[in-house]
């Protein structure tokens, strides 16, 4: 019965809503505190540094083809997390 | 008359010893000698009167004798030691000479035999590279490379006056008073702000990354009922992706203090990293002169520790750089493996310049800093939080967007 309501009131996008006050509690709370102890802040070497870059080479080849899936995108895509490192190659 | 005896030099080697001494090659020097020739004896004095009372000049960068005021700069080291040419041939590790190893047995107390008045003066190079004769009053500066690796090549002077500085500090904390802890804003006191310099390396390299991994196309898109619902569902292409860039980097700059390169939660080392970049090309022969009226503080990494926060740093620039080349893989690329191949690298040690102002959190025991960029004016910091204050104000939101919520609840009911 209680899951019944649960899963009624779900669709109609109530818990959605319900959960504004949480979540936006726990979004003040870490915007400010990120804004008063920088604690993501580092220097972005990437960027501030002077680069200069021969022309990007390489190359891709069709291994396999996903016919159905929900997920919108690849699963753990890092090609914009430039710091986390992989698997290294000596 | 007794046959003059040779000089007694220890036991007679063996032939095999004598061939290998012969052949051995010789031991490695410095690939760049930076040591500033002219200021071996310890005293840097004025090149018109000769005073040895010298100081920096913070609003233009220049030192000042302060008996005759006559204003004068060393050479910047990027024209002298043809830094920032070449990257593209370098090869192997090449070290100036004041990024050489730090040799662990050396004591950080020297003594000085002021060469004036003939008095030993003792300067503790752990914290101060100059120190007064308390006989002649005049200034001795450690400014030879010695080798327990407290001299650097070059030093970047400081821009920014102390009262910029406290300006920097000030604007900064007030944006950020209102959740402040109260002992913070009850102790604050910007004024106490000090000039240090910080130990750098500074790297000119030249390197080859690759990266392999796999990368997703998007071919199709659709979306199918499901009871009331509709669920989207997507096909896509795999592919198996490699990428190589070769690069070269100019001043790429890395913390030569262990303790200031340990970023971790524990800390707010990552506050003085913030403020990073300096303008290193303007950095200029080692003086110690710059350092009158500043602290300063040691290298304690050696090259080769260091070797492994480039190729870090390498791989990341190099992943940065590859990802303009990304574009037609919409569903994103997961990168695999990765290789870097560091043809060559250039390293000078370097101090440069910044504004500190610390404050140490009572009830944890966290070091926080605002930290000015004494070249560029960038500023940034840690401030401690009061909790209560922050969750409230996170109590109290949450609760208006709960009512606000529970408005349209009722008004849609």
């Amino acid at each position: 019965m209680t899951a019944d309501l649960i899963v009624q009131a779900a669709d109609d996008g109530v818990l959605w809503l319900l959960a504004a006050g949480p979540a936006g509690a726990a979004a003040t709370y870490w915007a400010f505190y990120r804004y008063y102890r920088n604690t993501d802040k580092s220097h972005h070497f990437e960027r501030d540094t002077i680069i200069s870059p021969q022309p990007v080479q390489g190359g891709e080849e069709k291994i396999d083809h996903i016919s159905r899936t929900r997920d919108s995108d690849i699963d753990g895509d890092n090609s914009r997390k430039f710091r986390e490192r992989v698997q290294r190659i000596r | 008359m007794e046959p003059q005896q040779p000089t007694f030099d220890g036991p007679p080697l063996s032939l095999e010893e004598e061939l290998a001494a012969a052949k051995a090659e010789p031991e490695p020097k410095p690939s760049i000698e930076t040591v500033n020739e002219s200021l071996k004896d310890g005293l840097n004095r004025c090149p018109k009167c000769g005073s040895t009372d010298v100081r920096l000049r913070g609003s233009t960068g220049m030192l000042v004798c302060l008996f005759c005021r006559n204003e004068w700069q060393e050479a910047r080291v990027e024209e002298e030691f043809g830094l920032g040419e070449g990257i593209e041939e370098l090869e192997g590790t090449v070290i100036a000479s004041g990024a050489e190893n730090i040799v662990a047995d050396v004591a950080d107390q020297l003594t000085f035999k002021c060469e004036a008045c003939g008095a030993e003066v003792v300067v503790d190079t752990a914290h101060a590279l100059n120190a007064r004769c308390h006989w002649c009053r005049h200034t001795l500066n450690v400014n030879q490379q010695i080798p327990n690796g407290a001299v650097p090549d070059a030093v970047l002077p400081f821009h920014l006056t102390k009262e910029q500085a406290v300006e920097k500090i000030r604007e900064f904390a007030s944006k950020r008073r209102l959740f402040a802890h109260g002992r913070f804003k009850k102790e604050f006191v910007p004024e106490n702000v000090l000039g240090v310099y910080l130990p750098y390396l500074v790297i000119d390299a030249r390197a080859d990354a690759k990266y392999w991994g796999k990368g997703e196309v998007q071919t199709r898109r659709w979306t199918e009922k499901k009871g009331d619902d509709t669920v989207t569902y997507y096909a896509a292409d795999v592919y198996q992706v490699a990428r190589q860039v070769n690069f070269t980097v100019d001043d790429l700059t890395i913390e030569g203090s262990a303790e200031r390169m340990d970023f971790g939660s524990e800390n707010t080392n990552n506050i003085v990293n913030a403020i990073l970049p300096f303008d290193t090309k303007n950095a200029v022969k080692w003086n110690a002169s710059y350092l009158v009226g500043f602290t300063s503080e040691k290298r304690d990494l050696n090259v080769d520790a260091l070797h492994p926060v480039l190729e870090d740093q390498l791989l990341s620039i190099g992943r940065s750089q590859v990802h303009a080349s990304l574009a037609r893989f919409g569903r994103g690329v997961r990168w695999e493996q990765e290789q870097i191949d560091v043809g060559g690298s250039r390293w000078v040690s370097m101090y440069l310049p910044v504004w500190l102002y610390s404050y140490r959190q009572e009830s944890n025991g966290l070091l926080h800093y605002i930290a000015v960029n004494a070249r560029t004016g960038e500023t940034m910091g840690s401030i401690p939080v009061s909790q209560p204050k922050l969750l409230l104000a996170a109590f109290t939101v949450g609760t208006f967007l709960e009512g606000i919520a529970g408005a349209i609840l009722v008004a849609t009911a």
